[in-house]
């Protein structure tokens, strides 16, 4: 039994990182924008599992789980910075979203 | 490299890439942004998969929890109380209206640029990375520590202790801005 070759699974790691930028492009709902950060994250995770698994290493796996509470902090943080533009705008498109100030 | 794979490992690779790109497509293409988040609780459950795959259990088995489980429902919850119908993202024209154009060239300008690169510079397959690994690659480098998550908790406390230590500031740091993020003023 042989293994597929390792770039395969790099080609859906790009693709996927791909499909994520283009929804942080299109889309202006700032939640669809975070999915599409979370997507780009998971893809880059899945290029880490498969060097991974290619170098017969652990530290692969590592740097995911490092990605994933940094990621868990980030989705916290930002969905909160989300709530708090809503409460005061009552509003979250990115079109509208041009000053700093609350 | 010769390539021989087995047809089962074809297949579930076939079926699994496509299943992923279709949900993540599914992310951006939604005018629901809670059809969104549902999507994008399948992409994280089928990479699951592709770790399990790779066999990186231990990681498949925190990314069902902890992303597809705890992150998500945070996820699902804002969009719940922010946006549950449809905030016009994608009907209403943009205020650039180029914007869509404009991002679907850059798309495949990357998708280009990932995959010439993959094809061509790096030749990843023969040279210089792989070497030819058996099924149980990983298992039987990390076989002296007994399993997937032994090795991984060994790599974790003692290579990797320093960065550990460091996420649970990182953690406390997000409570806290949280807190202070979502209190009444």
């Amino acid at each position: 039994m042989h293994e597929l070759p390792i770039s395969w699974y790099l080609i859906v790691s790009a693709l996927l990182f791909s499909i994520g930028v283009v929804g942080v492009l299109v889309r202006r709902n700032p939640l669809t924008i975070f999915m599409s950060i979370e997507l780009m994250l998971n893809a880059v995770n899945l290029s880490f599992i498969t060097f991974s698994r290619y170098l017969n290493s652990v530290d692969g796996q590592m740097f995911v789980f490092l990605v994933l509470t940094v990621a868990a902090a980030e989705v916290v943080v930002g969905l909160a910075i989300i709530v708090s533009i809503f409460r005061t705008r009552r509003n979250i498109n990115v079109d509208e979203m041009n000053i700093l100030r609350g | 490299m010769s390539i021989s794979v087995d047809t089962p490992t074809f297949i579930a690779f076939f079926v699994l890439a496509v299943a992923t790109i279709a949900a993540g497509l599914g992310v951006i293409a939604f005018k629901n942004a809670v059809h969104s988040a549902l999507s994008l609780i399948l992409t994280l459950l089928f990479l699951a998969l592709f770790y399990l795959q790779l066999g990186a259990m231990f990681i498949a088995i925190v990314q069902v929890l902890i992303y597809a489980g705890a992150i998500m429902v945070l996820f699902l919850f804002v969009v719940t109380m922010l946006a549950s119908e449809d905030t016009g993202d994608v009907t209403e024209p943009a205020r650039q209206p180029w914007q869509r154009g404009i991002a679907a060239t850059l798309g495949f300008l990357l998708i280009a640029g990932l995959s010439y690169l993959l094809f061509t510079g790096a030749s990843i397959d023969s040279a210089a990375v792989v070497q030819p690994t058996n099924v149980n690659g990983l298992a039987a480098g990390i076989a002296a520590y007994g399993g997937n998550t032994e090795a991984f908790g060994m790599a974790l406390f003692h290579g990797f202790s320093f960065p550990f230590e460091i996420t649970s500031l990182l953690i406390v740091v997000a409570l806290l801005g949280a807190m202070v993020l979502g209190r009444k003023s």
